[in-house]
């Protein structure tokens, strides 16, 4: 199993900062939650904590609400640094 | 009261008399149903994640306030009428921690729209929509 684990020792990276609030209209912050088709990563490979998963996950879904971040990304519209377009 | 904050999805194809016009509109809405502003928030012109009724671009406005609870369903239902925008979305602060956030955002907002921002903002918001109109 070691030898197949692709991510690194998990630690959450929210409880390491002390985040206890996250706004949901600064998007470079939820990338690291986001994988390349805007999907929410799941916490097995992120390392988050339960808590800052859930925060993570309610405010990706107000950002996808207020088009900040996308709901689906087809085939034809991946691209690999959407967030400097944005603006 | 309970503070929530409200963000706003303005049509692109306004100009921006149109734009400041209709911000003023939602601005009314909240306060004639008792909601006291504690600031608010132009980000401007920006590209949507995904095209919202056929259009790629947005102006958004976030509006920070609060309001008796039951006032909010008023609120948004003033909101749905208003075709000058494409999309809302409120936000309720109630927990502790959510509060103190608030006040933070609050104040951040009221740091950036102090002085120096308020006389940045209307000469670069101008242009945008101008060029956007053509």
């Amino acid at each position: 199993m070691s030898e197949k684990r692709k991510y690194k020792k998990r630690y959450c990276k929210y409880c390491e900062a002390k985040v206890d609030f996250i706004d949901y209209k600064d998007v470079a912050n939820l990338r690291f939650s986001l994988s390349e088709r805007y999907k929410i990563m799941p916490r097995r490979l992120t390392g988050n904590c339960k808590r800052h998963q859930d925060m993570i996950s309610t405010v990706i879904k107000r950002a996808r609400a207020a088009a900040f971040v996308p709901y689906v990304v087809t085939r034809k519209k991946v691209i690999t640094a959407p967030f400097e377009n944005l603006k | 009261m309970r503070n929530y904050e409200n963000l706003v999805i303005v049509k692109p194809t306004f100009t921006a008399e149109e734009i400041q016009a209709s911000v003023k509109n939602v601005e009314e809405i909240i306060t004639s149903n008792g909601g006291k502003i504690a600031a608010s928030d132009a980000m401007g012109m920006r590209k949507l994640a995904y095209p919202i009724e056929k259009s790629e671009r947005g102006y958004y406005h976030v509006i920070y306030y609060s309001v008796e609870p039951s006032a909010i369903s008023e609120i948004e239902r003033r909101f749905r009428i208003n075709e000058d925008l494409l999309r809302f979305v409120t936000i309720k602060y109630s927990t502790n921690r959510e509060v103190a956030a608030w006040n933070g955002l609050v104040e951040k907002v009221k740091k950036t729209t102090a002085t120096p921002a308020k006389e940045e903002t209307p000469t670069e918001e101008a242009p945008k929509t101008e060029a956007e109109a053509e």
